[in-house]
């Protein structure tokens, strides 16, 4: 048992399967399954063919793929947003005669016949975008035919020009520089390509422009009703993609120098295939410029390498047919069930195991009593989920709201309540910090300041990303519980980087260590993260001594010490090991002591599941989250303990009938405020023999308190 | 759409009877009995395709690997037959060839749910490589003596009148009659309409697309039979010509929407009638072929906006994702 | 284990030859002859594999050099000019010794050609000629055929020799180079004959349906047509069968490389002429230009040379059992 349960623990501790569930969740990794195919198909032909990697081979796939990618490129933003352009094929071919006749018949000088080509191509662009954009003409349809018309218009051309094309010669250096020269060693058309592919990635992700792009992509008709000039943006995707077409042209014109009848022919074809091999969908609002870029580089691979293999009489046809089948296949599987597939593995559990609970009978300490019996209700169903209570110096109540306020009860009676502020996020844990300014951990925003005349201000919301996690750990997801230190230095928890705030009670089947303490300096307005890899954090409370502070880690039932100044510096020791139930919010208490919440009480069910991460992860798998066994937080208590982690006592509501939920309890001056997150009051016991003008404000800043009274 | 609004199949039905008067008076030779009989020839094997191509199309797909399937599997055919086998047992193992690949190009769209586009794109180029390379040593196959019987499907007469046209009739009415009283021929509108819909009362959703490319397959053989008959042997390389885009273009020519479920076989015949008048008027007036390329696509696209304003689409009607 | 056994047959003969060698005398050429071969690469490029004219080639060259010890590597760009611009690029970087090119056009190779020649490497252009001159062209002579053809029209079809006048044209492609030169050698003809009425002009995009359908539209208006002449066997199938169908008795005179469909297209009345360039013949031209580059060892592009093939006018009456050849069986 003790052997089988020693390997569970290191199988668990050495294997990370959450990383899976990360992985999947970056946008990035839409791109694995082209990259993949990229690796296979270089591969496969790299292996194949003798020399594939030389410089001169290389160097002549790269300058051809340049004239190719632009074509790629082009159609992808007219398929990014959401619309198709067949016509790439003619355009490139009309480019390529345009250009040519110009400079050898026309002997326009270089720059003009650029300028005029990349005009032309932007003109059968307009053309599209009008009919398709303005008069929304069906994409593939209209494109298909303007197809044919360029393409005639091309033979026309051709009929005319190409005998005195290719009589003529072309005396520049310039021009021919374009198709045979580079920039440090780069073909100029692969500097061209990085150049256009980096400029559209920012305008695609960066700028306006492209936000409407993908927006009209991802759907027209919100798109529309937003307020977003659908015509015009896809008019304009048609003119991108009509120059772009040129340019190519332009490009092949001066490799080539001469004008093929069948130039570009079936061009459109290749693209598309290019296109959807680097996961760019049909239809809109999936793609981008490094997209278009593999698929054009994989395409590119397979064909010139089928060529170069001398694969005969439609053996290229075949290959390409079948790589683009698979190709395709494997993407669509993968789109449709990423997600699922990623709802299944996002769960990981680990192996967790926790000390025997101990007793809640008899001579303990945990004895059951009924002790917050008489506690009694305010703002009784005018308040939902309080996670935290706190008072002022003017013994008003603030607690925080799940409708994204922070609700204030006034004294005496408290019968009276406000809106303090409104914060947007589900407030969490508060404090007072010394300047009276109420700061507040609002969870899946931050660490928010609320000053008494009511404005807000974000301190923080993020921290220090660490190096090596795969999740974007700089952003705060939970922030939970707060405190502050003497020199005004606020540390905070955040319970889980893995979930959001909503699925918070999904962290417990993992049990693994994906909270932190986080500390914000005001004096320096740096945010860094202190201490990692803890199981749940939760409360936490700068203790009597201003040096250290107890942090509560919920999942392993225990309450540990950390010294942020002073000789034990950097340290943490354990304080209370073996919780009978999972703890919450830490409070100071009027003795000296400490308050503390436990949300929940352990069970030997879930236990014993915790030792077992096997069988939490097929439960995550193979059932429906309703079903699955979460940790019980439904009946919780208060208790009472020092320094040493002895208890004091325990304050418990057998049956839960005045206050069932506890995550958070206050003292001020003589009575203990609670609060529950999924509560509906506040609660207020009056406590018995303590000092009656102690506040929390007074231990923490001394003479701040109204009444100045110390403990 | 509106009782008062011409449908797309009027507006092309119209231009392709305006073109006739304007040949019919521009032209002396065009409107002989010999001349629309010799119109309607040249068209039917489009038009035959057109069926094909329009029963995909019905069934919200379209099928790129049409005329490839066509040209390899008859082309194929001929070889057997060439090299000594007996025509009906070289037909029927092409035949069978046709309607496997057909088959598979529906599981591809209904199982693996490739988009059909895709799916018959890579199935066209995949279909007529494997041709090349496994079942043919050239790109054309001349028919030998032994099939010498099937001539008559495209070259003979039937009271006059050419025998592709009675088959382009025969297969209009076949696909007409399967659309309209074949159960599985209104599960195939249905699932063009509305897949979701189809699936959630019970029509048996992938089958009936399995079974549309399945049709497509078979009426592709018989026009590519039709097609070796009239010119005696098969070149290959309509495989890999822009030859399905005119298929397409007949068929959404004649007002079957590339969104589904509308549509018939009239719309086909509509379509291709206007393909035939152009052609057959342009060639007797003798156009540069280049030209004629233009002056077709400008037709069509004049077509294409006549209907746009007539029936209008917008931002709030139209169909994510229906390019 | 065969292997082995010819190895050492091999052996056995070699030690013979060598006790023989005292005897005779060598020919002293014929080392350096041998030698100039062994292990030297060709390079083929047609437009595509898989037709008359580009198999016969191919079956030419690798029945002529192969057995001196040549490779020969086929590259099939398979109809797409661009993959062929492609494996030409590739093969530059290759370094074979010869490449043989078909052109797609006059256009689209003729930088890449330069370079090659650059390189060092022998280029053979066979039947398309390319805008840049390399070392050899073997083919035919488009302009003088198209005269050829002009004056065959003229011959038949002026009303002083019986004709109506009547003639039209199918082409394939209008703007791939032969056509272009073709029209211009009939043109140069016909302008000189204005008795001769080119009644249709059309490209039928090599599709022998489309051939077919132009050619039935032509007929129909024209019923007193002389002649129809199509650029390319193949397609012609197509006016053929057009010109059985209306029962008219209309003249088709065609042209290809000449193997043995057209002999039974001949003989059955498909067509009625047919002007052919002898495919094994500029096959063997190739080969021996080859040969003769392979022992000069003149750097690549010093001399340029043409051979313009031999154009036969094939009839029913004039063909012989020899005029056709047969396209190389495959195994």
């Amino acid at each position: 048992m003790a052997v089988s349960d020693t390997l569970v623990r290191w199988r668990y501790r050495l294997v990370p399967d959450h990383l899976l569930g990360e992985i999947l969740t970056k946008r990035w990794v839409d791109n694995a399954i082209p990259v993949l195919i990229l690796v296979i198909v270089v591969a496969v032909f790299g292996s194949l063919i003798p020399d594939f990697f030389g410089a001169a081979s290389i160097a002549n796939l790269m300058r051809q793929w340049g004239e190719f990618a632009l074509i790629v490129l082009a159609l992808m933003i007219v398929m990014v947003a959401g619309g198709i352009d067949l016509s790439v094929g003619s355009t490139f071919a009309l480019g390529n005669i345009v250009a040519l006749a110009l400079l050898s018949v026309g002997e326009w000088p270089v720059w003009a016949v650029v300028a005029a080509t990349l005009a032309c191509g932007a003109a059968v662009g307009l053309v599209n975008g009008l009919l398709v954009g303005y008069l929304r003409l069906r994409a593939f349809l209209t494109t298909l035919v303007t197809l044919i018309i360029v393409r005639a218009v091309v033979d026309m051309l051709l009929l005319k020009y190409s005998v005195a094309i290719a009589g003529s010669f072309v005396d520049s250096d310039l021009w021919y520089w374009f198709g045979e020269g580079g920039i440090l060693g780069v073909p100029f058309s692969v500097v061209v390509i990085a150049v256009l592919a980096i400029a559209t990635h920012l305008v695609l992700s960066r700028t306006r422009a492209g936000w409407h792009v993908l927006a009209v992509g991802g759907s027209r008709r919100s798109a529309h009703n937003v307020g977003i000039p659908v015509r015009r943006v896809i008019c304009m995707t048609y003119v991108a993609s009509g120059t772009l077409a040129a340019l190519a042209g332009v490009l092949l014109a001066s490799r080539l120098g001469g004008a093929g009848a069948d130039t570009g022919v079936g061009l459109e074809i290749a693209a598309l295939t290019a296109a959807v091999l680097g996961g760019n969908s049909l239809g809109g609002g999936r793609g981008s410029a490094a997209k278009a870029i593999i698929g054009s580089i994989t395409v590119m691979i397979m064909v010139n390498g089928l060529v170069r293999l001398g694969v005969v009489r439609g053996g290229s046809s075949l290959m390409l047919g079948l790589v683009l089948l698979a190709a395709v296949a494997i993407d669509v599987r993968w789109l449709k069930n990423r997600l699922k597939f990623l709802n299944k593995v996002y769960v990981s559990p680990t192996y967790a195991e926790l000390p025997a609970a101990p007793s809640t009978e008899g001579a303990s300490p945990y004895a059951l009593n009924d002790r917050l019996r008489s506690v009694e209700a305010i703002g009784l169903d005018r308040i939902d989920g309080p996670e935290d209570v706190i008072l002022d110096g003017d013994d008003n109540i603030y607690v925080g709201n799940r409708t994204g306020d922070i609700v204030r009860f006034l004294a005496p009676d408290y019968a009276r309540q406000e809106v303090f502020a409104h914060v947007g996020g589900r407030p969490l844990g508060m404090a007072f910090a010394k300047d009276g300014a109420l700061l507040v951990c609002i969870g899946g925003m931050g660490l928010y300041r609320v000053g008494m005349d009511r404005s807000i201000e974000k301190l923080t919301d993020e921290t220090n990303r660490s190096w090596f996690s795969i999740i974007d750990d700089s952003r705060l997801r939970l922030a939970d519980d707060l405190d502050i230190a003497p020199d005004g230095r606020v540390f905070f928890s955040e319970a889980t980087i893995r979930y959001e705030m909503h699925e918070w009670p999904v962290d417990c089947l993992e049990s693994r260590g994906n909270g932190r303490i986080i500390c914000f300096d005001p004096n320096t307005g740096t945010t860094r993260t202190v201490l990692k890899n803890l199981v749940f954090p939760n409360g936490i409370c700068v203790m009597h001594d201003g040096q250290s502070f107890l942090f509560a880690e919920t999942w392993t039932c225990r309450v540990s010490r950390y010294w942020f100044e002073g000789p034990k510096k950097g340290t943490v020791e354990p304080v209370i090991a073996d919780l009978p139930g999972y703890p919450d919010n830490i409070n100071r208490a009027s003795d000296g002591t400490y308050w503390l919440a436990l949300v929940g009480m352990r069970t030997p069910a879930f236990d014993l599941a915790l030792k077992m991460p096997g069988f939490r992860k097929r439960m995550a798998r193979r059932i429906a989250p309703d079903e699955w066994m979460y940790p019980n937080i439904n009946t919780g208590c208060v208790l009472r303990f020092d320094e040493a982690g002895r208890i004091i006592e325990t304050l418990w509501d057998l049956g839960g009938e005045s206050h069932p939920m506890i995550t958070s309890m206050r003292e001020h001056k003589g009575h203990l405020y609670i609060g529950g997150i999924l509560n509906n009051r506040v609660g207020r016991l009056t406590l018995e023999g303590v000092d009656t003008s102690w506040t929390g404000q007074a231990s923490y800043w001394g003479g701040q308190s109204s009444d100045g009274a110390k403990p | 759409m509106g009782m008062g609004r011409l449908s797309q199949e009027q507006i092309v039905f119209g231009l392709a009877l305006l073109l006739c008067v304007g040949f019919a008076l521009a032209l002396p030779g065009f409107l002989t009995t010999n001349n629309v009989l010799n119109l309607v020839r040249s068209v039917s094997i489009l038009g035959i395709l057109g069926v094909a191509m329009g029963l995909v199309v019905i069934g919200r797909g379209i099928d790129l690997s049409l005329v490839a399937l066509m040209a390899v599997s008859v082309a194929w055919a001929l070889h057997m037959v060439g090299t000594g086998m007996p025509l009906p047992q070289a037909l029927i193992i092409a035949l069978a060839f046709s309607l496997f690949i057909g088959a598979v190009n529906g599981w591809l769209v209904a199982y693996v749910e490739i988009p059909a586009i895709f799916a018959t794109l890579a199935m066209g180029t995949l279909i007529y490589g494997f041709g090349r390379y496994f079942l043919l040593d050239l790109d054309v196959v001349y028919m030998p003596e032994a099939a010498r019987h099937i001539l008559w499907l495209g070259q003979g007469t039937l009271f006059g009148v050419p025998v592709p046209i009675f088959l382009f009739a025969a297969v209009c009415l076949g696909g007409h009659l399967f659309l309209r009283y074949a159960k599985s021929g209104r599960y195939l509108r249905a699932v063009g309409d509305n897949m979701l819909a189809a699936r959630i009362t019970g029509v048996p959703a992938r089958p009936v697309v399995v079974l549309q490319y399945v049709l497509s397959s078979l009426i592709g053989f018989m026009a590519g039979i039709v097609t070796a008959a009239s010119v005696a042997s098969m070149n290959t390389r309509l495989a890999i010509s822009t030859y399905v885009y005119d298929v397409i273009l007949v068929v959404v020519l004649g007002g079957i929407g590339l969104s589904g479920g509308r549509g018939g076989i009239r719309n086909v015949i509509v379509g291709t009638l206007l393909i035939g008048v152009l052609l057959n008027g342009m060639t007797i007036l003798d156009i540069q072929y280049t030209v004629q390329n233009v002056i077709k696509g400008a037709i069509l696209l004049t077509a294409i906006v006549i209907d746009t304003i007539l029936n209008p689409r917008d931002e709030q009607t139209a169909q994510q994702g229906d390019i | 284990m065969r292997r082995i056994l010819t190895g050492l047959l091999a052996a056995g003969l070699a030690a013979c030859a060598g006790s023989a060698l005292a005897q005779g005398i060598d020919d002293p050429t014929r080392a350096p002859y041998y030698d100039s071969f062994a292990g030297k690469r060709v390079a083929y490029i047609p437009v595509a594999m898989g037709f008359d004219l580009t198999e016969g080639w191919a079956a030419g060259l690798k029945e002529a050099l192969e057995p001196l010890g040549m490779s020969i590597d086929i590259r099939d760009p398979n109809w797409s000019t661009d993959a062929g611009a492609q494996a030409l690029t590739s093969l530059i970087t290759e370094k074979p010794d010869v490449i043989v090119v078909h052109n797609p056009d006059v256009q689209s190779y003729a930088r890449l050609l330069k370079r090659a020649e650059e390189a060092g490497i022998y280029v053979v252009q066979v039947n398309m000629r390319s805008a840049y001159s390399t070392d050899v062209f073997v083919g035919a002579d488009y302009v003088g055929m198209g005269e050829q053809i002009g004056q065959r029209m003229v011959d038949k079809c002026a009303p002083a020799n019986g004709g109506s006048g009547k003639v039209a044209i199918t082409q394939g492609v209008l703007t791939a180079a032969a056509s272009i030169y073709q029209m211009q050698g009939i043109t140069n003809v016909l302008s000189k004959h204005p008795e001769i009425q080119l009644v249709s002009n059309q490209a039928a995009d090599w599709d022998s349906t489309k051939a077919k359908n132009i050619a039935a539209t032509v007929i129909q208006q024209h019923p007193d047509l002389c002649m129809i002449t199509g650029f390319w066997d193949v397609m012609d199938v197509g006016t053929a069968a057009a010109i059985k169908e209306s029962g008219k008795p209309v003249y088709l005179l065609t042209q290809g490389g000449g193997n043995r469909m057209v002999c039974d297209g001949l003989a059955n009345g498909t067509y009625s002429e047919s002007v052919v360039y002898f495919v094994p013949g500029q096959a063997r031209d190739m080969a021996n230009m080859i040969k003769y580059l392979l022992q000069q060892k003149q750097p690549a592009g010093a001399t340029k040379t043409t051979l313009f093939t031999k154009l036969d006018f094939l009839t029913k009456d004039n063909m012989t059992a020899a005029s056709c050849w047969d396209m190389p069986t495959k195994g």
